[in-house]
This record gives C-alpha cells, sequence and structure tokens, in this order.
C-alpha cells in the first residue's frame, strides 16, 4: 500500500476515528484503525464491537492495500507532524510515514484478525445538526453514571412522526429535549433507541457543524444497532438492552404555582451559597412574594443566604434542592428567564417534583421543547 | 493457632508490668456450655457438647473435656460423637445464653463505659481511665475474673495488653479459666513466635500463599519488607499484615458497635433441590432480613446469596442495588435472580442464606422521582405496625402461610452477623 494526503486532513481524520474508542481495551487488535484504500483516497476506521467510527478523506493512491496501525499512536504522531504532505508506504510487516524531513516506523498489526465493521444501509431520517447537537448536551447530564443500573446510563431517542425526543435521567431528575425529525426518507413507524449516553455525547461534539444527520436504525441478528452519518463520517453504537423506564408520565400536565427568575442571576446566586454547603448536601430556596430566598447551612462554621428577584404565581413555597441538579437543568436551558414550577403529591416523606423550563421574557413563556424535572429532598427544620 | 482445647495454655501469676496494657479482651469460656451446667451440676468433669441430638445439627458449643477429645465448634453433631462417644448432648437455650450475657455486661459497664461486645461471649475494654480508681488493669483484669465466677457461676479469661489485637490473642492463649497479661514491652517477643494464622486477617489462602515464601512465624512476617509483603497478597493486606506482625493496632474499643450486614440462614434437614421449595424458603429468610433491617432502622445497598451443596462446597453471589432497601420483596426477587443462575452449578443444597451488607441508615439519601419498592413498602411498613401490636408472623407472605417455621439450626443460625464474623464460642 502507498499514499499521500493532505497533513491536516488526514490529523483530523484519525484524531475522529479513534476518539470513539475506549482508554482500555482487552483485545490490542482493538485499539487499532483500519487504514484502507478506496477508488478516490482512503478510508480509516475503529471498531470495539460496541462502537465503531469510519471516515473518508481524498488521498492520492499510488498503491491499494490495507493495514491496521495503533490508532492513539497514529493520532499522536498526525497531530505533530510538520506542515507537509503525509505519504504512507508498507515494508513487510511496517509502515513507514514520512512527512518533510521526518519519518516513523510503525508496527503493523494483522489485518486478517480485525473484525468487519456493521455494514449500514438505508436511513430511518434526518435531523438538524446544531439542534440535535444541543439537545444532546442538554439531556445527557442527566443519565445516570451508575452502571449497576444499566438501563439509566443510556440517553433514550424516541420518534415519532416529525419530533425526536431525548430523554435521560438518574432517578433523581429527569431531562427532555424534542427536536424536528425528518422521516420522509425512511420508516415512519414510531421506534426508540436507548444510547450509552457517554457515546452520544461523543456523536454530539463530532457532528455538531451545519447541516443535517442521517440516522439508521439497525436490528439485525439479535444486535439491535444505532448509526449516524454526517459529512463522509459514520458512527455506530449498539443499543442498551432493557425497557427504558416511563418517565416522560412524571411530567405534571398543568402548573398553577410557579416562579421566573433570571437564569444568570439564579445561576450565580447558587454557585456563591452553595459555597459553604458540604459534599451532597442541599440549599433551601423560599419563595414567595418578596422573590426568592437562597441558604445554606454548611457546617458550624459557616452559613450563607442570598436573596435574587422572583415573579411568584400561586402559593409561597419552600424546596430543598442540590445545588448541582439545579445548576445542570439552568445551564441547559438555554433562555434569559426560567420558570420553575412547583407539584405537590399526597406523600408526606417525598415532596413533589420542581419544573424547570425556558422563559423567554419575565412575563413570556419560553418554548416547552426542553424540560427538566427535579427532585426535592426532604425539608429538614 | 491454639487448638482452642486448653493444652496451649499460658496465663500470668505474680506481679508484672501492666503500665500501659489498658486493652482488656474478656472471652467466656465454652459459653453456652457452662451456662447448661449450671443447670446440670451433675456433667461437671463430664465432656458435653451443645447442639440437637438429631438430624444435621452442628455443635454451638463444647466442654474443655469434649475439647480434649477433639470435639470443635461448628462440627457436625454426628461427627461430634463418633470422636467422643461418652459426650451428653445438650439443647441449646439461646435466651438463657443472652439473660448471662448481660449479667456479665453490667459487671463489664460496672468497670468502665468503654465495653465493646463483639459477641453474645466476649468484649473489650478500655481501662485507661479506670486504673486511679480501680487499680492496674491486671488488678482489673482478676476483680472482673473473680466477680463474673461468684455473681454468674461462670468462668471467663482475660488478655491484658496494649492493643485490642494483643488482648485477644492474650485471652485464647490463657483460656480456660485464666489471665495473661502482655507487657507492652514484650509484645513483639510475644507475638513473634506465633505461627502466622494467628495474625487476623490471615485466611487458608493467605497462609498458603506466605508458606509459600517460606513464611511461617508472625517475626518471618515482620522482617518481610513492607514491598514484598503488598507484592506476594496485595497493597491492603499487605499494609495491614506488616502492621499487626509489628504490633501495631490502632483501633480503639467502639462502644457503638455499628452493624456490617445482617442475614439469617436455614440449614435443611434433607437436602432440597426443587427451586420452588428453595424459592420458598428464600422468600422466608428475605421477609425475616427485611424486618430485622426496619427494626434497626437501616437500608441494604447489596443483597448477598450463600448456598452449601451436598458436599459442603459453599457459594456466595452478591448484586448490587441502584438504591438501598429494606423491602422483603425486592432482597427476595434479588436473591432469587442470584439463586437461578448458582443453582446449575450445584446440585442439591443443605445450606441456604441471605445476607445484606453496605447498610445505611434508612431514608437516608435524596428522595428519588420515583421508587420500585414504593407499594410493598407500605405494606410491609403495615405488617411491621400489626407485628408490633398483636405479635409477629400473623401477616406474611400467601406462600409461607401454614408451614411450620423449619426448626433444624433455625434458631441457631438466625442470628445478626456483625463485622466480627466467625467467632467462636470458646
Amino acid at each position: 500500500m502507498r499514499f499521500q494526503a493532505n497533513r491536516d486532513v488526514l490529523s483530523e481524520a484519525v484524531s475522529f476515528t479513534v476518539k470513539l474508542l475506549p482508554q482500555r481495551t482487552t483485545l490490542p487488535i482493538l485499539s487499532g484503525v483500519l487504514i484502507s484504500t478506496t477508488d478516490d483516497g482512503i478510508s480509516l476506521s475503529a471498531f470495539d464491537y460496541e462502537v465503531s467510527a469510519q471516515t473518508q478523506i481524498s488521498a492520492a493512491v499510488e498503491e491499494p492495500g490495507r493495514v491496521l496501525v495503533s490508532g492513539r499512536l497514529l493520532a499522536e504522531i498526525a497531530s505533530k507532524l510538520p506542515n507537509a504532505p503525509v505519504s504512507f508506504a508498507t515494508d513487510d510487516n511496517r509502515i513507514v510515514v514520512t512527512c518533510g524531513s521526518a519519518s516513523f516506523t510503525l508496527l503493523s498489526m494483522p489485518v486478517e484478525e480485525y473484525p468487519t465493521l456493521p455494514q449500514i444501509e438505508g436511513e430511518s431520517g434526518l435531523v438538524p445538526a446544531d439542534e440535535f447537537s444541543e439537545a444532546v448536551a442538554q439531556v445527557a447530564v442527566a443519565a445516570s453514571r451508575d452502571d449497576v443500573t444499566p438501563v439509566i446510563t443510556g440517553v433514550q431517542l424516541e420518534i415519532s412522526q416529525n419530533r425526536l425526543s431525548l430523554v435521560a435521567t438518574d432517578r433523581y431528575r429527569v431531562a427532555v429535549r424534542e427536536i424536528d425529525w425528518d422521516g420522509s426518507v425512511g420508516r415512519s413507524e414510531p421506534s426508540t433507541a436507548l444510547i450509552p449516553a457517554r457515546t452520544l455525547q461523543e456523536i454530539g461534539k463530532t457532528f455538531g457543524h451545519n447541516g443535517n444527520i442521517q440516522v439508521t436504525l439497525v436490528a439485525k441478528d439479535d444486535r439491535e444497532l444505532i448509526a449516524f452519518t454526517a459529512e463522509k463520517k459514520t458512527v455506530t453504537s449498539l443499543l442498551i438492552k432493557g425497557n427504558f423506564p416511563p418517565v416522560k408520565r412524571l411530567f405534571p400536565e398543568t402548573v398553577e404555582n410557579y416562579a421566573v427568575i433570571n437564569t444568570a442571576d439564579l445561576i450565580e446566586a447558587t454557585r456563591r451559597v452553595s459555597l459553604v454547603l458540604e459534599r451532597e448536601a442541599a440549599l433551601r430556596f423560599t419563595f414567595n412574594v418578596d422573590g426568592l430566598t437562597l441558604e445554606a447551612i454548611g457546617s458550624e462554621q459557616a452559613q450563607a443566604s442570598e436573596s435574587v428577584e422572583a415573579l411568584v404565581t400561586g402559593d409561597d413555597t419552600v424546596v430543598s434542592l442540590k445545588p448541582q441538579f439545579l445548576l445542570d437543568g439552568l445551564s441547559a436551558v438555554h433562555s434569559e428567564f426560567v420558570r420553575i414550577s412547583f407539584t405537590k403529591t399526597d406523600n408526606p416523606n417525598k415532596p413533589g417534583p420542581v419544573l424547570v423550563t425556558s422563559q423567554t421574557s419575565k412575563e413570556q413563556a419560553g418554548s416547552d421543547s426542553y424540560r427538566y424535572l427535579l427532585q426535592p429532598n426532604l425539608l429538614l427544620r | 493457632m491454639g487448638r482452642g482445647d486448653g493444652r496451649d495454655r499460658q496465663v500470668t501469676v505474680g506481679p508484672v508490668d501492666d503500665a500501659g496494657a489498658t486493652k482488656l479482651h474478656v472471652d467466656m469460656d465454652a459459653f453456652y456450655a457452662a451456662v447448661e451446667l449450671l443447670d446440670r451440676p451433675e456433667l461437671r468433669g463430664r465432656p458435653a457438647i451443645v447442639g440437637h441430638a438429631s438430624g444435621r445439627s452442628v455443635v454451638s458449643s463444647a466442654t474443655y473435656e469434649a475439647r480434649r477429645a477433639g470435639v470443635r465448634s461448628a462440627m457436625p453433631v454426628s461427627q461430634a460423637l463418633r470422636l467422643c462417644p461418652s459426650a451428653v448432648v445438650l439443647e441449646p437455650h439461646f435466651d438463657k445464653y443472652a439473660l448471662y450475657s448481660r449479667q456479665v455486661l453490667d459487671i463489664l459497664g460496672d468497670v468502665t463505659p468503654l465495653v465493646e461486645q463483639v459477641s453474645i461471649d466476649e468484649a473489650f475494654l478500655d481501662v485507661a481511665g479506670s486504673v486511679r480508681l480501680l487499680g492496674s488493669p491486671s488488678t482489673i483484669g482478676a476483680a472482673i475474673r473473680r466477680r463474673v465466677l461468684s455473681e454468674t457461676g461462670l468462668v471467663c479469661s482475660v488478655g491484658v495488653a496494649g492493643t485490642k489485637f494483643m488482648a485477644k490473642l492474650a485471652s485464647t492463649t490463657a483460656k480456660p479459666d485464666g489471665m495473661l497479661v502482655v507487657p507492652v514491652a514484650d509484645t513483639l517477643t510475644f507475638l513473634h513466635p506465633l505461627p502466622i494464622g494467628a495474625l487476623w486477617g490471615v485466611g487458608p489462602s493467605t497462609q498458603e500463599t506466605l508458606h509459600r515464601y517460606g513464611l511461617r512465624t508472625v517475626g518471618d512476617v515482620a522482617s518481610t519488607p513492607l514491598d514484598v509483603l503488598r507484592r506476594w497478597v496485595g497493597d491492603a493486606s499487605g499494609v495491614k499484615l506488616h502492621e499487626l506482625a509489628n504490633g501495631i493496632d490502632t483501633r480503639q474499643v467502639e462502644t457503638v458497635t455499628r452493624e456490617k450486614s445482617i442475614g439469617h440462614e436455614q440449614t435443611f434437614e434433607h437436602d432440597l433441590t426443587d427451586l420452588v421449595e428453595l424459592r420458598r424458603e428464600l422468600l422466608r429468610l428475605s421477609t425475616q432480613v427485611a424486618a430485622r433491617l426496619r427494626k434497626h432502622g437501616l437500608a441494604a445497598r447489596t443483597v448477598a446469596l450463600k448456598l452449601r451443596f451436598v458436599d459442603f462446597r459453599t457459594i456466595s453471589r452478591s448484586r448490587t442495588l441502584g438504591e438501598p432497601t429494606n423491602v422483603g420483596k425486592r432482597i427476595f426477587e434479588e436473591v432469587s435472580e442470584l439463586l437461578e443462575a448458582a443453582l446449575p452449578q450445584g446440585g442439591a443444597v443443605r445450606l441456604i442464606g441471605v445476607r445484606t451488607e453496605q447498610l445505611m441508615p434508612d431514608g437516608d439519601g435524596s428522595p428519588l422521582l420515583w421508587d420500585p419498592d414504593e407499594d410493598w413498602r407500605d405494606a410491609e411498613h403495615a405488617i411491621d405496625k400489626v407485628a408490633a401490636r398483636f405479635g409477629g408472623g400473623l401477616v406474611t407472605p400467601a406462600a409461607l402461610v401454614g408451614r411450620a417455621p423449619r426448626r433444624v439450626g433455625d434458631t441457631l443460625n438466625a442470628k445478626v452477623i456483625t463485622e466480627r464474623e466467625g467467632r467462636s464460642d470458646g
């Protein structure tokens, strides 16, 4: 095999392919990047049986072939090469990479043993890349990181007609975002897919540019996977098996009791007051006609409080919330003002959940495409 | 270490330097057997065993006469009787043991409030604060032995040393009916000739590893560089062994012992293979364990299943939950799944047990948006209330209705297993 490629294009392609691979793999061969020549260039791919990444770039192919080379090493090298065309050539079981006056000799791994990447055909629908990327960032933060409960370590995608909703929960909060879905190209029946949150976050970052992302759901021999394709890049991920809990029904249909606050003011006050809190402790939020008061009872040495302007509709309310959980919702709402709605329960041991939604001005509710539901702690004292 | 029959006995006679040796370990001698003999004085000096005469029962306790014939705690009664055919088998009376245990604890409580009860028949004391009032540690130890004998008729052994670990070694060495003081200055002289099995935390496999490297005595461990020990037995164990072998044990006498696990187990009279029956037994044990968790205001994050097969092979399988629970139904579901996964490798089951670990105060931690156990929790709380008013067992899962509690080993094994498992009634 022998080819020549542009340094920046190659470096970007290698870094994309390697990024989704886990830091450590059980099989050394899976840490490799497979490079194979095509009609008008080369394709680079990586696969660890869970996730695959594949991309094509143009290159001047002088001799066709296929090699497997250590991904991380190649990514490191590609990112530091001098500004000159890069040429690859195989020499027995070695790969010689030359760029300007720099030259590297890498060991090639046995291509024959490398698994076949999942083949993706057709497409289920299209999503706008920027919206999808924003939605993933807003929702994935609420996914559980505890592998004891694998189902909720994923983000659930729910497709129906022309809407795609993304849902994640760790059972303390639920985040939901709805975006446009163009299903005219594919099947029309409603479907769901549960994707590991970490993988989806990487996908969101990778495809966060303009244009559309093509989404394909594949069910083949008991293995279900999802593929995302844009700009000659494709990422596939196995789906998490199991039933995602029906969390959407936890959201209240209507709320009469809510407060509207400037989002940035509330974020800053929450960060300040929680400075004195011990880990895992909650802040006390008192909403009444005078506005909102945040109070932190830290340890014996430190306490803090702060008032923030708030427009309260309905009853005065006191809730106890973990600051980080609230901040995750406030940072994702992406609007100048935020509406915090209160719900009631019959259970004296469990306060009603609090709903965070966007608000374009003090008076005007925003779109409800993003909703964040948070379970308050019990009020102490 | 020791054979547990008193033949390696060493005791302190005459004055000894006990300055700084303020940790005491008080251990009742052959406790259950000794209590039984209070009512059967004619059996004194004869070998006696506490356990059930029939079925699969194991020895709960044995007099020193029986121990000299090779009888040990936890040995099947049938085997004990082969070793010592003249032994009398006495039915256990656990309520009596609890009563005497309480009486002994009250005596210890007069010496110092710093009493850590390890099990029904042993306790640690820190007497540093009592020395001025009551005399030196060895004086206090001797007084405890006298008072226990005169007020209960029972004998105990006392170890006096600078650390809990050494005090426990000392009382074991003084058994039966003795006291051994290990002066702080003599700690290493006493410790180093002992076999490595004497160190806490050295089980058969660690022992085998160390033997393979040629280590026999505690002194051998002490003179092995820490780095080397860590490589052989792992980081945590290496550090612990190194400290213990050098006489270092910083653990304090803790008056409130936090339970690390709560469990129940059941030995069957006839081996069980039927999954339906095994599951029913699991339901019963899970219900009991959960009630016990709730009674202590605790919830558990980990549930474990223990199985012992006919060939005495014992396996344990555990599972960590997303959130702590004390709901019997939930515990049952989790251990049932463990059972179904574990059974194929087994065969007939002789013993089954349910244990819960990683205990924390109930309701610690934040409330969840939804709780899979909610309905059952309400139901089981209601059952607790019925039991508190009208007595236990009136409301039980339908699958258990009309089934008398199992007899063999039932009370025997239904104990709260504290962090100090594997105690022996010595």
